[in-house]
């Protein structure tokens, strides 16, 4: 023993929580070899001291009694058992354990539950399981006798007083060695002998019975704790279910009634009774009973939800009828469960359909009047899905293109109804709005071909609407106009030729008005002449009279002149009025005017309007009106075309020398080479119907607009005609200007 | 006027008639006198020496078969030769069925005009 080590104390078990001595790194090996410190086969050599049983007996009986009234010291006291029976100078037990404070078989360490005599103080100390007395004790499952082991294992020099000797028993529970018990006398007052191996022994198989009892109370209180928890929980579980339960009951959002299988209402909440009009009153006389509450031909329903109920526990919501308590019904969806699965009791929530059963007619009905009146006024109606194509259709169109009501609707499906000749018309119109994010109603007709080669005429109108989603969808009606459109083909011809009537009798007009202009000076020109010969003829001729009428006869024939000449500039020389023209707009408002006739004509057109057009000076009318012709006179080209789409481009650009160009594009008949310069000439026309002033009026205006009007065959079929205008600011230019100028001086 | 000449009066808005065919009337031996219109003969004393009218159709005021139904209305049977600018056909045969002696479009010839005369004068 040195002076250090008397003032160390136990060795903290726990190397985590050791400050000082690094157990597990610092023990690897042994000062001395295991041998040089036991003396076991010493015991047997010594003189030994006789047994005292009556002692001992004593003392294993105040064990037991100990064990009986305080497990918890079980340990304490039989460690003070062993110092009294083998009157040593310590005595206590080593357990092994995992956490330092618990005793458990697979621990890697030993601890010291409780000890009695000079080492009480290092209670809760220990030693490791592998390098160390205790675990040498039970690695040669025997008992040991140590000298001052403290030689080998080092790490005990600092736990005083050192022990001289000391006898070490191990101790088993269920075949499994859990720990030692010992003795140390820490002088050679006493050695140890055979009667202290043979009482160790008997105490040890006790430490065996009270490490057991000790570990079933741990595992009794453990259990207790678990229990006392989980009783918590549920209690607190049902507490809070209870609330909610109650709330819900109470909330009366549905109706909750709580009954029994024979037919008894236990309770019900103000939301049951107030949907049958009961009082609290009347469930209190008890003879408010659900199985009454039911009309006789809803028993049976009632009657298999009971078959379910006792089967699984609960029935399935279901729809039927009760009772008012005026004898009214009204509809409810009821679900409900037992209480217990082999109980009589349960509850079920029912709630009053009235409203949505109300709107289920409702709803009913208003499909009916939509199917009827699409129907009757022959109006079939589809959506049309933008982004997912997703096309659905009423059923009075699938009558409408006589197809079986239902089949899904396909592009493919559509092809085989549409005439041929308008399908291009479809697509094209399906990708415009496709393409734009638009939402444009808009409406457009086509024609359908039946299998029986008959032709119905279809005008559809489309209002665009946006989903929950935000998509973009189409409802359209369409109608069936074959019969109007026969009729409007009738009239439209019976109004062709209304129109060129009244153009031959404007023509006529015109002719009548030029004859009587010019008739009067004619007329004056021819008596004179008649009277001028007569005076010539006189005896004596009367000269004067001749002269004076041949004066008059010239002047009537400078008048007739200047007759053709006023006529001429009324046709040509009309001056524009000026006003600042969008030649965009203006365009669209012819195509807004000639729409339904390019239609008619089954003409697709197609715009391509300038960004950002320079605005022109002139005259708006007059120029819608050469648009319009040129528009006219291209979709007249196309009459006859039908092998190819009837298409027409109107377009508007910016063109060279600050000028702007409108042009309008046919894939129509075209014309010759020859025809080229007589194009413009009045009353030259390639139309069986024309007149042949339309061009040569459209010129006049243009140029009289400082613009030029030309014509060019196209590369592929047919032709087009532009005309470019200068831009406002060209027009204000000098050039513009002088050009004014002059044509001011030839007016004059 | 000139003695024992049958005077022709002349109705007409266009001046280049009233100053040409007078003369015309006077030379082939009639005596002539010219007004602009319906309103200015009514107003003249001119009615009842006048043997035939030579009347335009188409004038501002009283038309020619206006003034015509004015004359029926008052008994004033002068033979009346319409002359007119419009070549309409149809409108010949209406104003003779009327009671006109004839109706010339203009420009009519010198032979045209006294034969229609001719057939006035003699009717009267």
């Amino acid at each position: 023993m040195t002076e250090s080590a008397q003032s160390g104390k136990a060795i903290p078990v726990d190397a985590e929580s050791s400050s000082t001595i690094p157990l597990e790194t610092s023990i690897l090996t042994g000062a001395v070899p295991l041998e040089s410190i036991l003396c076991t086969e010493e015991l047997k050599r010594r003189p030994s001291r006789p047994p005292d049983h009556e002692k001992e007996n004593r003392a294993l009986v105040a064990l037991v009694s100990a064990l009986a009234d305080s497990p918890s010291t079980i340990f304490q006291t039989l460690a003070e058992t062993i110092q009294d029976i083998t009157q040593c100078d310590s005595a206590g037990l080593s357990l092994l354990t995992r956490d330092g404070k618990t005793p458990n078989v697979d621990g890697k360490r030993f601890y010291w539950p409780a000890i009695a005599g000079m080492w009480n103080p290092h209670v809760g100390g220990g030693t490791p399981r592998n390098f160390g007395p205790c675990g040498d004790v039970l690695d040669q499952n025997r008992t040991l006798l140590f000298r001052h082991f403290e030689r080998r294992y080092p790490y005990l020099l600092p736990v005083i007083p050192a022990a001289e000797e000391c006898l070490l028993v191990p101790f088993y529970v269920a075949g499994k060695a859990v720990g030692t018990i010992w003795a140390i006398m820490h002088s050679d007052r006493r050695k140890f002998d055979a009667e202290d191996d043979r009482v160790m022994a008997s105490l040890g198989k006790f430490a065996s019975s009270a490490y057991q009892a000790l570990v079933h109370i741990e595992d009794l209180k453990i259990q207790v704790a678990e229990r006392e928890k989980a009783e918590a929980e549920v209690r607190e579980l049902a507490s809070g279910l209870e609330a909610k339960i109650r709330r819900l009951v109470e909330a009366n959002v549905v109706g909750i009634v709580m009954w029994t299988l024979e037919g008894a209402i236990i309770h019900a909440n103000e939301a049951f009774l107030h949907m049958l009009q009961y009082s609290r009153g009347d469930l209190a006389t008890g003879r408010v009973r659900w199985t009454d509450l039911t009309p006789t031909e809803w028993r049976d329903r009632d009657e298999r939800a009971i078959a379910e109920l006792k089967a699984t526990g609960i029935f399935q919501p279901l729809e039927k009828e009760y009772f008012r308590k005026d004898g009214s019904r009204v509809p409810v969806l009821l679900g409900g469960a037992l209480f217990e699965r082999s109980g009589k009791e349960g509850v079920a929530f029912v709630l009053d359909l009235s409203e949505q059963k109300r709107a289920e007619r409702a709803l009913r009905r208003s499909e009916a009047f939509l199917a009827e009146s699409q129907h009757l006024s022959r109006i079939g109606s589809f959506s049309w899905r933008v982004a997912t194509d997703e096309i659905t259709w009423s059923e009075q169109l699938y009558r409408m293109c006589e197809l079986e009501i239902g089949v899904p609707v396909t592009l493919e499906l559509i092809r085989t109804r549409v005439h041929p000749e308008d399908v291009s018309l479809i697509e094209k119109m399906k990708m415009v709005h496709q393409a734009s994010d638009g939402g444009n109603d808009f409406e457009w007709q086509y024609r359908l071909l039946m299998p029986n080669h008959s032709i119905k005429y279809m005008h559809a109108v489309a209002h665009a609407i946006r989903d929950q989603d935000g998509q973009l969808e189409y409802i359209a009606a369409v109608q069936d106009v074959t019969a109007r459109r026969l009729s409007e083909e009738a009239l439209d011809k019976a109004r062709l030729e209304l129109a060129r009537v009244a153009r031959v009798m404007s023509l006529g007009a015109l002719t009548a008005s030029i004859a009587h202009e010019v008739n009067q000076p004619l007329s004056g020109i021819i008596t004179n002449a008649s009277t001028c010969l007569r005076m010539l003829d006189a005896e004596p001729p009367n000269m004067n009279g001749a002269r004076e009428t041949a004066r008059r006869t010239i002047r009537d024939g400078h008048r007739a002149s200047e007759v053709i000449t006023r006529l001429r500039a009324l046709f040509t020389k009309k001056d524009a009025a000026a006003e600042l023209v969008d030649l965009n707009e203006a365009t669209r408002e012819v195509i807004a005017l000639s729409l339904s006739e390019l239609q008619g004509n089954r003409v697709i057109l197609k715009t391509e309007l300038a960004n950002k057009l320079p605005v022109v000076k002139g005259d708006r009318v007059q120029l819608q009106q050469v648009i319009l012709n040129l528009l006219r006179n291209a979709s007249d080209a196309m009459n006859n075309i039908s092998d190819r789409p009837k298409q027409l481009v109107i377009r508007t650009e910016p063109s060279e020398g600050n000028r702007v160009r409108v042009s309008v594009e046919d894939v129509g008949t075209g014309f010759e080479r020859e025809q080229m310069n007589r194009l413009f000439e009045a009353f030259y026309t390639t139309k069986s119907d024309g007149m042949g002033i339309g061009l040569s009026v459209s010129r006049s205006i243009i140029e009289n607009h400082h613009g030029s009007l030309c014509a060019t065959s196209n590369e592929g079929p047919g032709s087009t005609f532009s005309f470019s205008l200068p831009c406002e600011t060209a027009v204000a230019s000098p050039n513009g200007i002088a050009a004014e100028k002059k044509l001011a001086a030839r007016q004059e | 006027m000139m003695e024992g000449r049958q005077l022709i009066s002349v109705i007409d808005d266009d001046e280049s008639v009233r100053e040409s065919l007078p003369d015309l009337l006077k030379e082939c031996g009639f005596d002539a006198q010219a007004f602009s219109s319906a309103e200015e003969f009514l107003a003249s004393d001119q009615i009842s020496e006048t043997k035939c009218l030579i009347l335009d159709v188409a004038m501002p005021g009283l038309s020619g078969p206006d003034l015509q139904r004015k004359l029926t209305q008052q008994r004033q049977m002068i033979p009346i030769i319409f002359i007119t600018a419009h070549r309409d056909e149809t409108v010949r045969p209406r104003l003779i069925e009327q009671g006109a002696v004839e109706c010339l479009f203009k420009p009519f010839s010198e032979t045209d005009l006294l034969t229609a005369l001719n057939s006035a004068l003699r009717v009267s």
